[in-house]
């Protein structure tokens, strides 16, 4: 049998472990001037958070249900959808590090530098 | 199985249950999707270390599909059963290398594995693998609630471990 002084140990240093990965992304955020929305890990839309003046609202329709996203300087938030969950629209701002993503809809939103790709839509 | 043994998991169930619903009531503690207490797993893991891995199986797997009718979320079983097998096969393997007094280890264990199962099918799902970004810090949560869920599991078996076994 195993110490129960080294489970201690080792699930310390997991925690540790998984806190400062957690910091690190955090203090690292991928960058946030575009924002771009892939359903079915295909990109719909691409929006240049940059040069978004005031707020916009708009709807994109998955096929699976609507998620009404409203994007305004710099950042960007799910407003409203029509999943049971609503994680998404509970996530708030956001402006870079993690992705926001909607399951019921497969419905993914990521930050980047630049447009996701050469088929990019113009926001 | 005879029938004390069915309505001892029945009453299993239905406690687990009673806990999964009452949760689903707590307002989140974050915004981020995928922490949760995961206090009926309270149940799994007593479950597993008094009575074996197929009644603890069995009461799971009960829970999980009416769980799930309450929630009304059944997208949320398809996404919650990779991360429930994987936590669940934790358990068995860890059951094998630990003492009675350190089963809170499997617990936190197991809550490891099923975030990365749920952030597993939450890549796959929607194809986007940088949904791992999220697996640091759901572990973090993951770790607090599963050492949380195994030392009321610990205590549980300790206390009335040797009734459920009889």
């Amino acid at each position: 049998m195993v110490k129960t002084r080294t489970w201690i140990v080792l699930i310390s240093a997991l925690l540790l472990l998984s806190l400062g990965l957690t910091l690190w992304l955090w203090l690292h955020p991928t960058g946030g001037r575009t924002a771009n929305i892939y359903v079915d890990g295909e990109l719909v839309r691409s929006v240049d958070l940059a040069a978004v003046e005031g707020e916009e609202t708009f709807t994109v329709d998955t096929g699976r249900g609507l998620n009404v996203i409203t994007v305004s300087e710099g950042r960007l938030r799910v407003s409203g959808a029509d999943c049971p969950d609503k994680v998404c629209v509970n996530s708030g701002w956001l402006s870079g590090s993690a992705p926001i993503v909607c399951l019921p809809h497969r419905l993914v939103i990521k930050f980047a530098d630049s447009s996701g790709g050469p088929d990019a839509v113009a926001g | 199985m005879n029938v004390k043994g069915l309505a001892r998991d029945a009453v299993l169930t239905a406690v687990a249950l009673g806990i999964f619903v009452v949760e689903l009531q707590l307002p989140a503690l974050t915004p981020i999707p995928g922490v949760k207490l995961g206090l009926a797993n309270i149940v799994t893991v007593v479950a597993m270390f008094t009575l074996g891995w197929a009644d603890a199986a069995g009461i799971l797997l009960c829970r999980l599909v009416l769980g799930s009718f309450f929630a009304g979320n059944m997208m949320a079983l398809l996404y919650s059963a990779a991360g429930g097998t994987l936590a669940f096969l934790t358990l068995l393997l860890l059951r094998r290398v630990l003492a009675e007094n350190q089963l809170w280890v499997a617990s936190v264990f197991a809550a490891m594995a099923h975030n990365l199962g749920q952030v597993l099918v939450a890549a796959a799902v929607t194809a986007t693998p940088s949904i791992f970004v999220y697996l640091p810090v759901l572990l973090v949560s993951g770790i607090i609630t599963g050492l949380l869920t195994g030392l009321a599991a610990q205590y549980t078996v300790s206390r009335v471990g040797r009734h459920l076994r009889k």
